[in-house]
């Protein structure tokens, strides 16, 4: 068996990219919506695949960790006056410097603790925002990025233009990853997920190689959350709650933890929920309380039956051994 | 190694999922958006579920039962509307989600009454891309009337700015010398309300913001009366939502302050019958409660438009408790149904826009105050007036029935004008003839 190289990685990403890029040409704006909020899905899930499947460290706080970046590349924006491609980088800095110090932490603390550590992260950090006004406290800051450039063409809303620069951020961070889980930190990062003592008593700094971990997750958790305000327009503590960290944690298991192509499969599944479960309650006429109720439903039921049937995730298909 | 086998293979697999779901839809064409031939659709998003939902939840069937009222008689120039209903919690992040599935899914020709000044905010550069209508919004934030920010949006209500001025002078002429502390949701809802106090000239000896949902946190309004006490009060105004209001009553009622502090509510948690059913066994706690209302009393037998609204929620709105929910969501309705007439026989979403600040100022209404739509603004209502909760829970004018004292005032530095409420008679069954 043979990896594919880098270069070819990338030339798959091309190819990805410009069918999905097509292909936004020729769907609504509501699927062009919910295409751009599946990749940003995507890419905070493939952050806690990173850190669970791949280093053995558990975070219940993403959600968290994407209202730093979110904030970050709002206020960098409208109080610094970067355009939004630096203010995603921006975001992502200051995210991964939120991880590297949550990350120290981290590193010395085990299973349900750091679960709990985490937590309190995202059940606290929102409120933050009502103790400052640069914050913008509980309503948050509204920002607008403008839709595509005008070289791009004039009918371009601003949905599909999202959907494209969220696309193609996916597609960069997948081919980054990919990358950079086949190389040694990767394997230093299963190693220390399989048996820490082991992978101690072969060199490997387990601590450096969690917090290393637990910084690169937060970056790419800060890069969805900067893209996740562009998408909304909007950052607010209502924004970044609980349930988005549990919702994202969610999609990591549907994704199966240790797949970081799964994540793909886990978004579109997060976002599919929502929509399926309104043609389901239109179709069955429920009232509005069925319908409001029915996206946990199915949530919770399909989380059940992936830890029951599949607990590595859904069933690829894979070439012959 | 297996697993980036496997995870390259998912890579395909995912996207092909992916590419299916998204090219799942095409979309037909029409004329107008959300106009057909025999139909007109609307959509409303407003806390169904949640915190704040207790009483906001029960607008939109008022809503949809006085559009059926107008439909069994012959709709709108022959269309029926429909209302699209969304529930959103009163979090903005899921009222633009689901706006966008009213504009983009549902394909709604305008929205009316949508409610909350945050969650209005989150939606408005949608709104203001696609060029929707969004009619009587269901908050008072004045800056809704800026017609530059907000070109298509109609604020109805008189915003929070004009209710604090017009408590301000109010307050004034009742309760010279009083200790009066304020509570405050905080957000451009609360900052516009201390926006109009501060234009008054009101002074509080302790001002105690809360963020909204934390109502729902039991140490919360335990902590307001700590501070109300702290402070000395003998006052206290609220400008919160239902629910929030309740627990402040509650809390105050417990800690035995009833009669030593007076509570004044303004019209966002006001209604007595939501808070009565909040409140429980607590229900005595309103005793005495003074609030700010725009639209007459709910219990007013005498007025043309309750005897009219309360027939209709008996006949459309199987079993709901006619309250000022109720009442709101008619006069919305109603407010609707006199702009989508005015908009012409083959409404657009421009025409219906220029007929609202061409005519809108003319319409029938059940306010007490007079509306201000013009080309070049957008305010609707000016004026409130004030009087204590009843036993029923709905507030009482003092004047007596029919007879309203109204305190009018804008949003900026304008004087507040006190009048006894005028208002022209309700076209005939409450069907509008503009």
């Amino acid at each position: 068996m043979k990896h594919k190289s880098p270069l070819q990685r990338l030339a798959l990403s091309f190819v990805l990219g410009a069918l999905l890029l097509f292909a936004s040409g020729h769907i609504d704006e509501l699927r062009a919506y919910q295409g751009a909020q599946a990749a940003i899905f995507a890419i905070a899930i493939a952050s806690i695949v990173l850190l669970t499947g791949y280093s053995g460290q558990i975070s219940l706080g993403h959600g968290a960790l994407m209202a730093i970046g979110g904030y970050a590349s709002v206020i960098a924006q409208l109080h610094w006056h970067l355009p939004y491609p630096l203010a995603f980088i921006v975001g992502t800095a200051i995210g991964a410097l939120a991880g590297f110090i949550l990350g120290i932490t981290a590193a010395r603390l085990r299973g349900p603790y750091l679960a709990g550590t985490t937590l309190a992260l995202a059940v606290g950090l929102p409120s933050l925002a009502n103790q400052f006004k640069i914050l913008g406290g509980e309503q948050g800051i509204t920002v607008d990025v403008g839709t595509a450039p005008t070289w791009i063409g004039k009918e371009f809303s601003q949905y599909r233009w999202f959907f494209w620069v969220a696309v193609t951020v996916a597609l960069a961070v997948f081919w980054l990853l990919r990358n950079l889980l086949s190389t040694r930190y990767g394997r230093r990062w299963r190693a220390v997920r399989s048996n820490p003592t082991a992978a101690a008593l072969s060199g490997i700094d387990v601590g450096r190689a969690k917090v290393l971990a637990f910084t690169l997750s937060s970056a790419v958790a800060g890069l969805a959350g900067s893209l996740f305000a562009m998408l909304l327009g909007l950052v607010a503590p209502l924004v970044f709650t609980l349930t988005l960290s549990f919702t994202l944690v969610t999609g990591a298991v549907l994704a199966g933890v240790s797949n970081l192509g799964g994540s793909i499969v886990g978004a579109v599944v997060l976002v599919a929920i929502p929509e399926l479960s309104g043609s389901i309650a239109s179709r069955l006429g429920g009232s509005e309380k069925v319908t409001s109720n029915l996206p946990g439903v199915i949530t919770g039921v399909l989380l059940i039956l992936t830890v029951l049937f599949a607990p590595n995730g859904p069933k690829l298909p894979h070439r012959k051994r | 190694m297996l697993a980036s086998r496997r995870t390259k293979g998912g890579i395909f697999a995912a996207a092909t999922i992916a590419v299916a779901a998204l090219v799942a839809s095409a979309l037909p064409a029409h004329a107008e958006t959300g106009v057909t031939s025999s139909t007109i659709k609307l959509g409303i998003t407003v806390p169904l579920t949640g915190a704040a939902a207790p009483g906001y939840n029960k607008i939109p069937g008022a809503m949809k039962a006085y559009f059926d009222y107008v439909n069994a008689n012959g709709g709108v120039n022959g269309r029926k509307i429909q209302l699209v209903v969304k529930d959103d919690g009163y979090s903005p992040a899921t009222t633009l989600s689901v706006t966008n599935d009213l504009i983009l899914k549902d394909k709604v020709f305008a929205l009316v009454g949508t409610l909350g000044t945050a969650n209005n905010e989150a939606t408005t550069r949608l709104i203001n891309s696609k060029s929707v209508p969004r009619l009587f919004v269901n908050t008072g934030f004045s800056g809704f009337a800026d017609m530059k920010k907000y070109p298509t949006t109609f604020p109805l209500f008189p915003s929070y700015a004009t209710e604090a001025k017009a408590m301000g002078k109010y307050l004034a002429e009742n309760f010279a010398g009083k200790k009066v502390a304020l509570i405050y949701q905080d957000d451009d809802f609360g900052l516009d309300a201390i926006k109009g106090f501060t234009t008054a000239g009101t002074s509080f000896v302790a001002k105690i913001p809360y963020s909204a949902f934390s109502q729902v946190d039991p140490t919360t309004a335990p902590k307001w009366v700590t501070a109300l006490v702290a402070a000395q009060a003998d006052t206290v105004i609220m400008f919160g939502v239902t629910s929030a209001t309740a627990v402040l009553a509650g809390a105050i009622y417990k800690a035995g302050l009833l009669g030593k502090i007076q509570m004044i509510l303004g019209s966002v948690g006001s209604d007595g019958t939501t808070l009565k059913g909040l409140l429980g066994p607590l229900a005595p706690a309103l005793a005495g409660t003074i609030s700010a209302s725009f639209l007459p009393s709910a219990s007013d037998a005498t007025d043309e438009y309750i005897t009219l609204f309360k027939s209709i929620n008996a006949q459309y709105n199987a079993g709901a408790v006619f309250d000022n929910n109720i009442l709101t969501g008619m006069n919305t309705a109603m407010m609707t149904v006199q702009a989508l007439r005015a908009a012409g026989t083959s409404p657009t979403r421009a025409s219906l826009i220029k007929a609202i600040e061409t005519k809108g100022s003319t319409w029938a209404s059940a306010s007490l105050s007079p509306i201000l739509y013009s080309a070049t603004s957008h305010v609707g209502y000016t004026g409130y007036w004030f009087g204590k909760l009843g036993a029923d829970g709905n507030a009482v004018s003092a004047d007596g029935p029919g007879k309203y004292t109204l305190y009018s005032t804008d949003s900026g530095s304008g004087p507040v004008v006190k009048a006894a409420a005028t208002r022209p008679a309700m076209p005939a069954k409450g069907l509008p003839t503009n």
